[in-house]
């Protein structure tokens, strides 16, 4: 990997661990568990538009790691983990169905498998099937913030990359 | 969004599965769960039901306290009709935000401590029709 390459990416992880930090910051809107925004979700959609999965998928991991150890807890990590797995590998397909456009279909996609993911490790997690009754809340609650995330995500691509010098990695666009 | 994209088969189906589910969802969310026999309350901790306390037949509001490995504590309250969990040492206090529940919609969950709360409607044994005898 290319030291140019490296530190662009190290650069991403700093800035969504930023985002997520923000994020945190916000009191619950909800009192249910795994319903928040999900802002962390804009850089990775970002990435994904421009970087390859090998790549996205070590800043998502990073940042995974960094949170955890700076601002979660324990447990958060395999939640943090499983959603963003499986969140990741869904948008990186719909991604390519839709030929990077309408990014905020991939946000949906993204925030409903996120949940999605979650809720599958709450399950196996506390082992009751009774956690599954929050099944339609956080289908809901993820495509509504999926939704605003792949919105944000695609203004800050259009208005925002231009001017943080994008050129010098959009020649590899193509994965 | 050009006329192209538009046509795009893809995005669709990615759609309108997307508006199904919220919709679903919704309907599900909003379906009104009446419940004349009132509930019993099963309180689940590692997946294993510890407490089930019928909230009909509770007269005066009570407390107890559920406690796990690893310094796990979650204080519960019982009142008739009703049950919430009023203190917790879990870092996000999601369960106490929650409040009191009474109905079955949406159970009172404190994933750092495993701690489920769910409301399971009372049977009424009388209309609950049961066969005598099965053949095949």
């Amino acid at each position: 990997m290319k030291l140019k390459r490296l530190t662009t990416l190290a650069l991403y992880v700093t800035l969504s661990l930023a985002v997520y930090a923000v994020e945190s910051a916000i009191p619950p809107l909800v009192p249910i568990p795994g319903i928040k925004l999900g802002l962390s979700n804009i850089i990775t959609l970002i990435l994904l538009h421009h970087f390859s999965l090998r790549e996205t998928a070590l800043v998502l991991t990073a940042r995974i790691l960094l949170s955890t150890l700076l601002f979660g807890q324990f447990m958060s990590f395999f939640y943090s983990l499983s959603g963003g797995a499986l969140s990741l590998l869904a948008m990186f397909l719909t991604c390519r169905l839709l030929h990077s456009k309408m990014v905020f279909l991939t946000g949906a996609v993204g925030g409903l498998t996120h949940n999605l993911g979650q809720l599958l490790t709450a399950f196996a997690l506390t082992a009751t099937p009774g956690v599954l009754s929050y099944l339609p809340f956080l289908v809901l609650s993820g495509i509504l913030t999926g939704l605003f995330t792949g919105f944000t995500a695609a203004f800050t691509d259009k208005y925002l990359l231009p001017h943080m010098g994008r050129d010098d990695f959009s020649s590899s666009s193509s994965s | 969004m050009s006329a192209k994209d538009r046509g795009n088969p893809a995005a669709f189906l990615i759609g309108a599965v997307l508006i199904l589910l919220s919709a679903a969802s919704l309907i599900f969310i909003l379906l009104p769960k009446d419940q004349e026999n009132g509930y019993t309350a099963d309180i689940y901790q590692n997946g294993n039901l510890i407490a089930s306390i019928s909230l009909d037949e509770v007269r005066e509001p009570y407390r107890f306290t559920v406690t796990g490995d690893g310094d796990c504590s979650n204080e519960i309250e019982i009142r008739p009709g009703s049950i919430g969990i009023i203190s917790a040492n879990c870092p996000d206090k999601l369960c106490v935000l929650q409040g009191f529940i009474s109905d079955s919609r949406l159970p009172i969950t404190c994933l750092p401590n495993r701690v489920v709360i769910l409301l399971r409607p009372n049977k009424d044994n009388e209309l609950e029709i049961t066969p005598d005898i099965i053949t095949y």
